[in-house]
């Protein structure tokens, strides 16, 4: 399966056209992923890029993305499968003055027709194999975890009034978790796992540019540190890539040329989103973060 | 000091590659015989010709966290590096087994296997509010950490059942949920027999809150770390719990709980619990509770547990005018108290004494069973 992509430089050159800008170690690892055919964990702080990942190797290998978000509750019936019962009441009316015999009838409710299609069904029924994400594994329950774990070792789902089901073409399942909760041992010994960590500076400066083309250099690397000396700092929202992508954005809409203290201040709303951060890093005045960045 | 395995003594790279998996497995990672056969597939498509790729595939293949992934560097280090950097990894796996130890031991205190002798020792330092640091130090290491651990794990396990069958409790519910057909075919009797109206049931919400004070005073020492624990696994598995400790001052918890790790918290409270338990000012703390917690975290559908041994060197009015306002808050009011569980114990103390009409359940918390008891009573909220 998927046997274009040579190695993981082919992964790292894709993406790269993509617009996502992914290290080597990912790469490797998702090479590995469509080697092995094993699910992948991404673990991770909100605002990293995990569900990213999965779109652009949805992209990339030219399939179909099947999300599931998770929560909790969750549970077979919205996210595998479930009858239509409504119409199935319907069609018993529909069929009463009719002349089929009852197994007839039965089978006629209980067909293909009847069945709402969930994520984890869709996936496993799909043409071409689909790259399937549960997100936010971490959210759900216990019992739904224990679940997946069946699913994931064989890849067939059971429907008691159709039989069982089993995957045309194994999908490609990448799981993403906050860490809300520790996720069972035997479902992460099912998975590759990779701990994606806030990028370094070179690597941030080259996914805004990569994103705002127009932005310029001095001011992209100026940022980009003041982002990261925040995140070093104690907060209950520490801000992820999307949000430096945001505040560069806020930044080029009022037409800032460089960094500057007023600036900062203004557009602070698009990086922190907590009162108490903003306050915190105010107070602790962002002129010395300026000088913090000055000095290296 | 034992020499490493290191890679220049296998033959091939598939071998020295079974090695490492041995070697992983020896110092600590999880590593099976499915995990190397990864490896081993994952060699067999070139992602080994270099250095850094083996280290990327191998470490998602052997690591399932962060914290794994700080070991593993260091044992691909000495493996796969050049000779004799041994040192490092020792240490990682030091601190490691510290972090490890330090938990362990925070389990220590409930009667299990104690000797007489402990017994008797106990019972002495329950007397006085006041223990000074070494003896409490060396309560802790009295216990082996085998036993220690063994309870722990068992006590996770046991939690995480208590919390599952909570939540197995459905309900009825108009619109969303899976179809009750029972109630959907009985309801059709009033439309002739047609399902009109189909019927649902869904998983009840648990959106009661567990409001937990708990008593860290020099007195409950032997039991407030593992109840901590208890806390941190309630916190864990409930949707809201809002957590307080006390002993002469109030300091909510709450937002410390929320840390991922269970040895993380256990280390930044125990950082912050050196500085207290001398002596215990149960109604001043509630006072403190009521003027600046109560009105946010108490609500008609919350529930009060109080962890605490009673033993109150305050005034009694003050604590049992306080207690009652908490009680009508609240919908239950559980006062759970380590002492209970010991033979012969009567609620004589005085502040004990004057609170108990106010308490709508008070039980024993001194071992793993009577915490587990406390499932009866969070069915009912």
């Amino acid at each position: 399966m998927f046997e274009s992509v040579k190695d993981n430089l082919a992964i790292v050159e894709g993406f790269d056209k993509l617009g996502y800008v992914v290290d080597e170690e990912l790469a490797t690892i998702l090479f590995l992923m469509l080697r092995l055919q094993k699910p992948l964990l991404l673990e991770g702080h909100p605002g990293v890029g995990k569900t990213e990942v999965a779109n652009m190797l949805a992209s990339f290998l030219n399939t179909e993305l099947i999300r599931l978000q998770c929560y909790e509750g969750l549970d077979v019936h919205s996210s595998v499968y479930e009858w239509n019962y409504q119409k199935q009441l319907l069609s018993i009316k529909i069929q009463e003055s009719n002349k089929k015999t009852e197994a007839e009838k039965e089978e006629h409710i209980f067909s293909e027709a009847f069945l709402l299609k969930r994520p984890l069904l869709k996936a496993i029924t799909a043409e071409k194999a689909p790259v399937l994400l549960i997100d936010e594994i971490d959210q759900a329950d216990e019992e739904f975890e224990a679940f997946l774990l069946e699913l994931l070792s064989a890849f067939q789902i059971s429907i008691p009034e159709m039989g069982t089901i089993k995957a045309v073409h194994k999908p490609l399942v990448i799981l993403t978790s906050n860490r809300t909760r520790e996720l069972g041992d035997a479902l992460k010994r099912r998975c590759l796992y990779h701990w994606v960590s806030f990028p370094d500076l070179e690597k941030e400066v080259r996914i805004v540019k990569k994103h705002l083309p127009n932005i310029n250099n001095s001011l992209v690397e100026r940022l980009v540190r003041v982002v990261q000396k925040i995140r070093e700092k104690k907060l209950d929202k520490t801000p992820g890539i999307a949000e430096t992508l945001d505040w560069a954005n806020g930044l080029l809409a009022l037409e800032y040329k460089d960094l500057n203290i007023e600036g900062i201040e203004k557009s602070l709303g698009c990086l922190l989103k907590s009162v108490n951060d903003i306050q915190m890093v105010k107070s602790e005045g962002v002129g010395n973060i300026l000088k913090e960045i000055e000095t290296g | 000091m034992h020499s490493y395995p290191h890679y220049s003594n296998y033959q091939n790279i598939a071998e020295a590659t079974i090695g490492f998996a041995q070697f992983a497995r020896n110092e600590g990672l999880n590593v099976g015989i499915q995990e190397t056969q990864d490896a081993l597939l994952a060699a067999n498509f070139g992602t080994l010709d270099r250095k850094t790729t083996l280290n990327f595939a191998l470490k998602s293949i052997f690591c399932t966290n962060p914290k794994e992934t700080v070991l593993f560097e260091s044992l691909f280090d000495q493996f796969w590096g050049r000779k004799k950097i041994a040192v490092n990894s020792r240490r990682v796996r030091k601190n490691r087994s510290n972090i490890q130890k330090k938990a362990a031991n925070s389990v220590v205190w409930m009667g299990f296997g104690g000797d007489g002798d402990e017994e008797k020792q106990d019972s002495k330092n329950i007397s006085g509010a006041n223990k000074t640091e070494r003896l409490r130090k060396t309560d802790f290491s009295q216990i082996t950490s085998i036993d220690s651990e063994l309870l722990e794990e068992m006590a996770l396990r046991l939690w995480k059942q208590m919390s599952l069958r909570l939540k197995r409790k459905m309900k009825n519910s108009p619109n969303k949920g899976r179809i009750d057909l029972r109630h959907t075919i009985r309801n059709s009797i009033e439309h002739g027999g047609e399902m009109i109206e189909l019927k649902r049931k869904k998983r009840i919400s648990r959106k009661q809150r567990l409001v937990i004070l708990l008593d860290v005073s020099g007195s409950m020492d032997r039991y407030s770390f593992f109840l901590l624990r208890f806390i941190w696994a309630l916190r864990a598995h409930f949707e809201k719990v809002e957590a307080f400790i006390f002993s002469t001052k109030l300091i909510r918890i709450t937002d410390f709980l929320d840390v991922k790790d269970l040895e993380n918290t256990l280390r930044i409270l125990s950082l912050k619990a050196s500085n207290w338990s001398s002596g215990t000012k149960i109604g001043a703390c509630f006072q403190e509770f009521n003027e600046t917690f109560a009105k946010k975290v108490l609500s008609g559908k919350s529930t009060t547990i109080i962890l605490s041994d009673g033993l109150d060197t305050g005034e009694t009015g003050v604590l049992t005018s306080e207690l009652g306002k908490i009680k009508r808050r609240t919908r239950k009011l559980i006062w759970l108290n380590p002492l209970k569980g010991m033979k012969g114990y009567q609620p004589i103390q005085k502040g004990m004494q004057a609170v108990l009409p106010e308490i709508d359940v008070f039980n024993s918390a001194h071992n793993l069973d009577s915490l587990l008891e406390l499932e009866n009573y969070l069915w009912h909220v």
